[in-house]
């Protein structure tokens, strides 16, 4: 192919809740220009390329410990591939 | 026959209430930022307290301290009434729990004779300093003004009830179901030397009309008294067989560095604020002058207690370790430490 290759979307869609929000609102703070779509009962955040979720910013945002396995109780559904998992941070991203 | 199912998606006229708009931006606001900004009643107040005619009955001129906005300041922890009773309640079931398993297994009875003192003597007269330290923390709710600072020492005072009751029940635990060691816990905080200090201390902090005064004379207290007991002995006791104190220890201590989190956070608001912080670090190191020498003064005679009735013979060197730890928090919030050393014990 010679085409420049496109960027693909990576996105998790998150239930919308009183306990997702401050979630939310962390990766919108650690992912600028990820896009924020509301459906009933539902948040969709994608972003081109990678979306991080990071320990920390969503524990500031919660005001408690947060586990980044609670991450599972609030994903819907999520497109791309989980590139870390481990205690501190989340990846996301298209790694082919 | 058939059916087309469609999903309709109905736009909501308004994402939250136009302050929160105006705060945070037009998104959806979450429950503790609805149920607590702008809630604080500002005007059409008819008429003044007959006792008190020089303040309105909201007034933020009740405490030296002041912030530019009330608001800038929010409690790390987001309570709002669901969570902090949600929170309160699996508090008090993880207590039950550990007192359930420490009754049916008669734990109390296989504790060595002086930890028994430390326990019936030292801990649980602290219970009526829970009740006052209840108080103090409701007048901060009631004089304080804006609903992000005042819901939080509302809770704390609710927390408080909370310690003493729960130190009420180690103290029915004790005697069998009997009230007995509870009658003689409030003898001793009426009578007892070493706790005199303590609640002289507590009743002087009462009588403050700055209610900011009552809440870090308070904590000049809790500061020291918390670790004291719940980290130190803590840490004596399964050293020396006296498990089920340790167990019991576990609830204090786990509340107190929650209830840590509100207060620095206060702290700092009043410190970094942007018009007063300079007057408020001032006011701050001038309660902290007043206060931190009588403080010392009253955790050092509980500790000499404590030493002399049941032969701790560390508790005395681990309360002065906490005055200094004392202070240097204090300036660590940037507040003005009191010129002279630490009240010697």
């Amino acid at each position: 192919m010679t085409s420049p290759q496109k960027v693909r979307q990576v996105g998790v869609d998150l239930q919308d809740s009183e306990e997702t929000r401050p979630l939310l609102e962390a990766i919108e703070q650690d992912n600028p220009g990820a896009n924020v779509s509301r459906m009933p009962g539902l948040v969709k955040i994608q972003k081109p390329g990678e979306l991080v979720i990071r320990r920390e910013t969503v524990e500031d945002r919660m005001g408690r410990e947060w586990e980044t396995h609670e991450f599972q109780v609030s994903i819907v559904s999520y497109s791309g591939n989980i590139a870390v998992w481990d205690d501190d941070e989340i990846v996301i991203k298209w790694e082919h | 026959m058939a059916y087309e199912l469609r999903t309709n998606v109905i736009e909501p006229e308004r994402n939250t209430f136009d302050y929160l708009v105006e705060r945070f931006g037009d998104r959806p606001a979450t429950r503790y930022q609805e149920a607590s900004f702008n809630v604080q009643p500002k005007e059409h107040f008819h008429y003044r307290p007959t006792w008190d005619p020089d303040h309105e009955i909201y007034d933020p001129d009740y405490t030296a301290l002041k912030l530019t906005d009330p608001y800038s300041y929010t409690d790390p922890r987001q309570y709002y009434y669901t969570p902090y009773v949600a929170h309160a309640a699996e508090r008090y079931e993880s207590f039950a729990q550990t007192l359930k398993y420490i009754e049916d297994r008669r734990l109390l009875d296989k504790m060595p004779e002086n930890w028994h003192t430390v326990l019936t003597g030292f801990l649980l007269p602290l219970r009526h300093y829970e009740q006052g330290a209840q108080m103090l923390l409701t007048n901060a709710n009631r004089f304080g003004y804006g609903t992000t600072v005042t819901q939080a020492p509302g809770f704390a005072a609710f927390d408080r009830i909370g310690n003493a009751q729960m130190l009420s029940l180690i103290g029915l635990a004790l005697a069998g179901g009997a009230a007995d060691t509870l009658e003689d816990a409030k003898k001793n905080w009426l009578f007892a030397p070493h706790q005199q200090g303590l609640r002289r201390m507590i009743e002087e902090l009462l009588v403050e009309r700055d209610w900011a005064v009552g809440l870090i004379g308070l904590d000049l207290l809790d500061d020291q008294l918390y670790p004291l007991l719940y980290e130190h002995l803590d840490e004596r006791a399964l050293f020396r067989n006296a498990g089920p104190y340790s167990l019991l220890a576990r609830h204090f201590h786990d509340w107190y560095s929650q209830h840590r989190k509100w207060l620095n956070a206060l702290l700092k608001a009043w410190t970094a604020d942007p018009q007063h912080a300079e007057a408020n670090k001032k006011t701050l190191g001038d309660i902290v002058a007043r206060w931190y020498p009588q403080a010392c003064e009253a955790v050092a005679t509980f500790a000499h207690g404590v030493a002399d009735q049941a032969g701790s013979v560390s508790i005395v060197g681990a309360a002065e370790r906490g005055f200094a730890e004392t202070l240097a928090s204090l300036s660590k919030a940037g507040i003005p430490a009191p010129t002279e050393g630490a009240a010697s014990a």
